[in-house]
């Protein structure tokens, strides 16, 4: 995907000459310069309305003063920001901007780092000529769990409504009413129902959108910041985190473009209130009897190490861990208790991540999330994005409605990437495979496989061995040439594949000759009693495992277990000793995302009592077991990692550090630069990418309005959850064959899949969130709902074996056959029904 | 005195009675034009027929007619013609009486265009409050196509075309050509960022070509009879005949139609002089939006006009007598303009309605001696920096009143009361009972609903 050869003009602003590319906006390349033009309206992840009037620059020749966020550069351009009649407008728009707005800064959560207030402090009026009432509105209003509205301090940027529309397509928030009376609104019988809605309230550059979880919390002055990386799913945006005292606050998304653009989820967002939740593990447990005792960390470790010194012994580990954690439990099973028996993967059991090395040499990810923007064609085979990779999810939007790519997606339901697919192929559960050997060769889909192509998975169906269409989508990429995202589920998955958490892979993707057990194996051998010990780290297979009553056997009749957790999980209570853990905002380490991109996590806050991370434990077992790995630091764990690690060998870890604005708005008001923290993508026989090989390059700025076709998916994407339908066309390929194999049967297949917000541990503990979890629903093909005789809102019972649970129907686009259970949601516990066969009965209740 | 000099009028004057019916029409000629134009001219003859007419547009900013069409690129499919019929600038109906006594030359001048650029279909964007217009203009485009002057094959040529009629929902800024555009899509009328110009992307981001009714209805002249006929009326740089909507204190208002060139007291004749002999004041010369003037020996064309610091617009002439309070009409005006602004962009949202709150302080004696200047520089705050032209309307017209007739502004300031007797405030004060959304107190509701009420 090569960067395209543009054309360099010579500009002159404030006197200063400058060559910039041709077309680009001028308040871009004046702000590279070192000069900041005061803006509201426009953000550079958004397309330009130049409706605040703010930007407003003197260019010689042209008869009125123009916005220079709506202006491209052109050759010979004379630029004025600052003298007289620019500096005037911008001083009569503060005035204009200030005259309704209510002042009260001192109860702000924005005062300290307001776009408004700095630019009132640099261009505006000191007193206010305006002497009548101003526009009032009802104060604070709750426009969802997540966002309060004020809309007195609203400024009308239309920020929200453009993010809303353009970027997450889900035109919640809107203009109401005219003239003066223009309102920021919400529609009065929906709330803010997004799973970006977090972002608005960064972007706003008043205080009229704010968090529920951060009004009136603290000052920007009393925070302390750091930089970290979202430990949720894969993607592995950056975030600021900000403290407050000792007590983590407000996480807020850094600014990557090759990752994030500008934004996160609002589970990134909002989930991070399970650091200091109530039940959090603060010293360690022994097993005395039924319960526990506290015990100290030393006195732990010594009751661990003596139970695993010998026979057979399995490690679990969970997919939130980070890369030092990874290489430090490969390195205790490995080198100190020598068992070939670790695993790390849990919910998406049997995903076959280790296909990729016959084709690419490397475990994961050959593509980078930027070589989406341009791919001519994209490949999706997985679960929706939306729910569990929603900043890919965002990135996979851009780059079919911005960069003009296809998208082709291989689903047995309905994803919310179908409104913007060019191909939508709809499967049998399990038929992923065939249909994607018959795409290279079925019209017209074939005609829309274009280089550069991308071709994307994600392991999307617990319980089931997913490696199949893994293969068939890799044998269609090689076949086109195409570059590949392998997404594991999680922060810490591509760690723990990296530094060989994986009974067939040493670290650096080695294979092993003799592979030892993996999950399944172990959590099998351990409720057989043929397990010694089991040590599980960061992870709760009884909640987690497709099959719970094989989780839970396992864990009942293991030898002995040594649990590394967060929280007294199901797991963790039936546990012989218990580690406390620690969180991800207390921490220096790094997590590798699904682009196989390394980033760092600077700590902030402290862990409670006696926790520890993973890493230490481990390093403190093998101390007690006699492998003393003298490690005290992060630095001598990446001493340990360059040595060992083969793929890690040149890897300079102090060059990851990323840099966070003092105020995360800061870079806004112009007395900071804009960050751009950019790590390097893991080196692997696979090919090293050129360092943050977009810095620097322009964002699209295409001019309002939007185009048609984008307006016709936002129409088509409102209202919600459960979309109607699917416009783009819809082919039956390959679906035959093998794929009769899994249909047949009684009852459903089971197709399982992760929301957004549901039961795990860490995202539950946040209450906004976890009241935002849509509880226990099925979806149903409307064909089977009709032979059942139920419809869109009934109650029906699923049973499989012993388990019966109840659900509410959703009619959806699913194939016949099937039925859709989210994972892990309050009253539906997907992995049991899993664990029971793979298929339920389904009944009206 | 002079003659009125009947083109767009002509069928309306000549048959008062019948004009708008296809009998008359078809009796009169209609279509004869676009049966000549579709058979014996060329697209290309025809851009450059009317490009060499000098054919101005109509609706306001006067952009020549042939050199916008030959914006539109050629080998861009499909293209559009829009034909705005959202006549909203007060004091002009000059479109809404063409559409209502002349459809047929209307649709005619529509098929036209439409052929020259080569759309095969055109939207006549109505302003909602033409219900007469829009039921003549509808049973007009049934009865074209039952002829066979609209649909496939237009007069055995290759040349098809549909007219859709879609009327507005009210709003005044959806008279400028982008924001037609986004309320014909269906969305939010506002104004959209320009470039791309319609010419490139405009309707559903198609070429799209937005003409004024009046603009179009000349068409089918100029193809009759030619481009120097059409040369010898008006003046070199504004050639053609204009209609104008004579309002105000004059006896007899109503739409006058004459060459370009002709002056503002030559048209005061024509509309009977001023009422009850009173004395003349001021005068609008194009539409609510164009600044004063104090007397009325300015020729109408868009040159001489732009001359004197004003501007012919759309063609709305408001003459106003020695009676009229300038604070009013300012704030009549302002308030208008406070209305009908989208809320869009800053200046035009915030400054409208802070100056309809100080002219209403100065008008019931509540002004300060600050006032003026500060009236003043929400004028200038707008002027130039607003997302689209009715914050500079705003401006212009808030600033001509303020500037020429500053000492009326200070009497009312020093006499604590309006300095006059009140003979002409049912008229001019008719609409400052409405509320421009500023006064919303406590927003019952989400919406704020009763804003308008």
């Amino acid at each position: 995907m090569t960067q395209q050869q543009t054309e360099m003009v010579t500009v002159t602003i404030n006197g200063q000459q400058v060559q910039a590319e041709n077309g680009r906006l001028l308040i871009d390349v004046a702000e590279e310069m070192g000069i900041f033009v005061p803006r509201f309206c426009y953000h550079p992840g958004m397309k330009s309305v130049a409706v605040c009037r703010m930007c407003l620059v003197k260019v010689e020749g042209m008869p009125k003063l123009v916005p220079s966020c709506s202006t491209p550069v052109a050759d010979g351009m004379v630029v004025e920001t600052d003298t007289p009649e620019p500096a005037g407008a911008q001083e009569d728009m503060l005035e204009f901007l200030l005259i309704n707005h209510p002042l009260d800064c001192p109860i702000c959560d924005r005062g300290g780092e307001c776009p408004l207030q700095d630019q009132t402090y640099a261009h505006g009026p000191g007193s206010s000529r305006f002497v009548e009432p101003k526009r009032t509105y009802e104060k604070a209003l709750d426009i969802s769990q997540l966002v309060v509205l004020d809309r007195e301090r609203c400024v009308l940027c239309w920020r929200c409504v453009r993010f809303s529309d353009e970027v997450a397509g889900d035109r919640f928030i809107q203009l109401v009413d005219r003239g003066s009376g223009t309102q920021i609104l919400t529609f009065s019988d929906e709330p803010f129902d997004s799973y970006f809605s977090g972002n608005t309230i960064q972007i706003c550059p008043v205080g009229a959108l704010t968090a529920s979880t951060y009004r009136f919390v603290s000052r920007p002055w009393d925070l302390k910041a750091a930089p970290s990386v979202c430990s949720y799913c894969s993607v592995g945006c950056p975030t600021t985190n900000e403290s407050r005292g000792d007590k983590l606050v407000r996480v807020q998304a850094l600014p990557n473009e090759n990752v994030n653009d500008f934004w996160i989820c609002d589970k990134g967002r909002f989930g991070f209130h399970y650091v200091d939740a109530k039940d959090r593990l603060s010293t360690p447990l022994v097993r005395d009897g039924d319960d526990f005792r506290s015990a100290t960390w030393g006195e732990a470790v010594a009751a661990a190490a003596e139970k695993l010194g010998g026979g057979k012994v399995g490690v679990i580990a969970g997919g939130h861990l980070t890369t030092e954690d990874a290489f430090a439990i490969q390195r205790l099973a490995r080198k100190t208790i020598k068992t070939p028996h670790l695993d790390a993967r849990i919910q998406d059991d049997g995903a076959a991540y280790e296909r990729t090395l016959a084709y690419s040499g490397v475990v994961g990810s050959t593509a980078t999330i930027n070589d989406l923007d341009g791919a001519r064609s994209i490949v999706w085979v997985g679960p929706d994005p939306k729910e569990v990779l929603p900043v890919l999810y965002l990135r996979l939007r851009k780059a079919v409605l911005d960069g003009g790519a296809k998208l082709i997606v291989v689903s047995p339901r309905r994803l919310s990437l179908d409104a913007f697919a060019t191909h939508v192929i709809r499967c049998e559960p399990g038929g992923e495979a065939n249909a994607l050997s018959a795409l290279t060769t079925t019209a017209p889909v074939k005609d829309d496989l274009a280089a550069p192509l991308v071709a994307c998975w994600s392991p999307a169906n617990p319980g089931r061995e997913t490696g199949a269409d893994l293969d068939s989508l890799l044998k269609v990429a090689v076949e086109k040439d195409a570059r590949w995202l392998v997404c594991a589920p999680h922060a810490g998955s591509q760690g723990m594949l990296d530094m060989g958490v994986h009974p067939a892979l040493e670290s650096g993707y080695r294979p092993i000759d003799e592979p030892g057990m993996d999950t399944r194996a172990m959590l099998e051998a351990a409720a057989a009693g043929e397990l010694d010990a089991l040590i599980v780290v960061g992870a709760d297979p009884i909640s987690d495992f497709p099959n719970r009553n094989l989780a839970q056997a396992a864990m009942e009749k293991v030898g002995f277990s040594l649990v590394i957790e967060l929280f007294p999980t199901e797991t963790a209570r039936l546990a012989d000793v218990v580690l406390p853990s620690t969180a991800a905002p207390e921490i220096e380490g790094t997590l590798t995302n699904l682009e196989r991109r390394l980033q760092k996590l600077e700590p902030l806050t402290k862990s409670p009592g006696t926790a520890r991370e993973p890493w230490r434990a481990m390093a403190d077992l093998a101390r007690a077991m006699d492998d003393d790995w003298k490690w005290t630091s992060f630095a001598d764990v990446w001493a340990a990692i360059t040595k060992e690690v083969p793929t890690h060998q040149d890897l300079d870890v102090a060059a990851l550090a990323q840099e966070v604005p003092p105020s995360a708005l800061q870079y806004e008001s112009g007395t900071e630069e804009q960050p751009g923290p950019r790590g390097p993508v893991v080196a692997g026989p696979g090919g090293q990418y050129p360092k943050g090989h977009r810095s620097g390059a322009p964002f699209k700025t295409a001019s309002w309005p939007l185009s048609w076709e984008l307006r016709q998916f936002e129409a088509k994407q409102r209202p919600g959850h459960i979309p109607d339908a699917p416009e783009a066309p819809e082919e039956k390929v390959g679906a035959g064959a093998d794929a009769a194999a899994p249909m047949s049967g009684e009852g459903f297949v089971v197709y399982a899949g992760r929301q957004i917000y549901d039961e795990g541990a860490m995202v539950s503990r946040s209450s906004v969130l976890h009241a935002l979890s849509k509880g226990a629903f099925v979806e149903l093909n409307d064909e089977d709902a009709k032979e059942l005789d139920v419809t869109d809102g009934d109650e029906v019972t699923l049973t499989a074996g012993n388990n019966e649970m109840t659900a509410t129907v959703v009619i959806a686009d699913i194939s016949k056959g099937a039925v859709f259970v989210p994972y892990d949601q309050k009253g539906l516990r997907a992995n049991e029904l899993l664990g029971a066969g793979g298929r339920v009965k389904v009944a009206k209740a | 005195m002079i003659d009125e000099t009947y083109m767009v009028l002509k069928r309306a004057r000549e048959f008062p009675k019948d004009s708008w019916t296809l009998k008359r029409a078809l009796d009169d000629g209609a279509y004869d034009n676009l049966k000549k134009a579709v058979t014996e001219i060329s697209q290309a003859d025809l851009i450059e027929l009317v490009k060499n007419a000098g054919l101005r547009g109509k609706g306001g900013a006067g952009f020549p007619t042939g050199m916008k069409w030959s914006f539109v690129p050629k080998d861009v499919f499909p293209k559009y013609v829009v034909i705005n019929h959202d006549e909203g600038e007060p004091g002009t109906f000059k479109d809404r009486e063409i559409a209502e006594r002349d459809p047929h030359q209307m649709i005619e001048g529509i098929a036209i265009a439409a052929y020259a650029v080569g759309a095969n279909k055109a939207f006549i964007y109505c302003r909602g409050e033409f219900a007469l217009g829009s039921r003549r203009m509808d049973r007009a485009i049934k009865e074209a196509y039952e002829k066979g002057f609209l649909g496939k094959g237009i007069f055995g040529s290759k040349f098809d075309l549909d007219i859709v009629l879609h009327r507005g929902a009210g709003a005044y800024i959806c008279g400028e050509e982008s924001a037609l555009l986004d309320s014909l899509e269906g969305f939010r009328g506002q104004p959209r960022l320009k470039p791309p110009f319609p010419a490139i992307k405009g309707l559903y981001g198609q070429p799209t070509v937005v003409n004024n009714t009046e603009t179009v209805s000349t068409l089918p002249h100029i193809v009759a009879n030619g481009v120097d006929w059409f040369k010898g009326f008006g003046t070199e740089k504004s050639p053609g005949t204009k209609v104008f909507s004579v309002s105000g204190h004059v006896e007899r208002p109503g739409n006058y139609e004459v060459a370009y060139g002709t002056t503002l007291d030559q048209l005061l004749d024509l509309a009977g002089g001023m009422k009850d002999g009173k004395t003349l004041k001021a005068i609008i010369p194009g539409g609510a939006s164009a600044p004063l003037l104090t007397h009325a020996d300015y020729a109408l064309d868009f040159d001489s006009l732009k001359e004197a610091g004003t501007m012919l617009g759309s063609g709305a002439v408001v003459y106003m007598d020695e009676t009229t309070c300038m604070v009013r009409n300012a704030l009549v005006t302002t308030e208008f303009f406070a209305h009908e602004s989208c809320g869009k962009c800053t200046p035009c949202r915030e400054g409208t309605s802070w100056a309809v709150k100080v002219l209403r302080r100065v008008e019931s004696g509540e002004g300060r001696q600050e006032d003026m200047d500060l009236l003043l520089d929400i004028a200038n705050g707008m002027d130039g920096r607003s997302f689209c032209p009715l914050g500079d309307a705003a401006s212009w017209a808030l600033r001509s009143n303020v500037k020429l007739f500053r000492e009326e502004f200070e009497a009312h300031v020093r006499e604590g009361r309006c300095t006059f007797d009140g003979e002409h405030k049912e008229l001019v004060g008719a609409r400052s009972g409405i509320d421009t959304g500023i006064s919303q107190q406590g927003d019952e509701g989400l919406g704020g609903e009763d804003r308008l009420s």
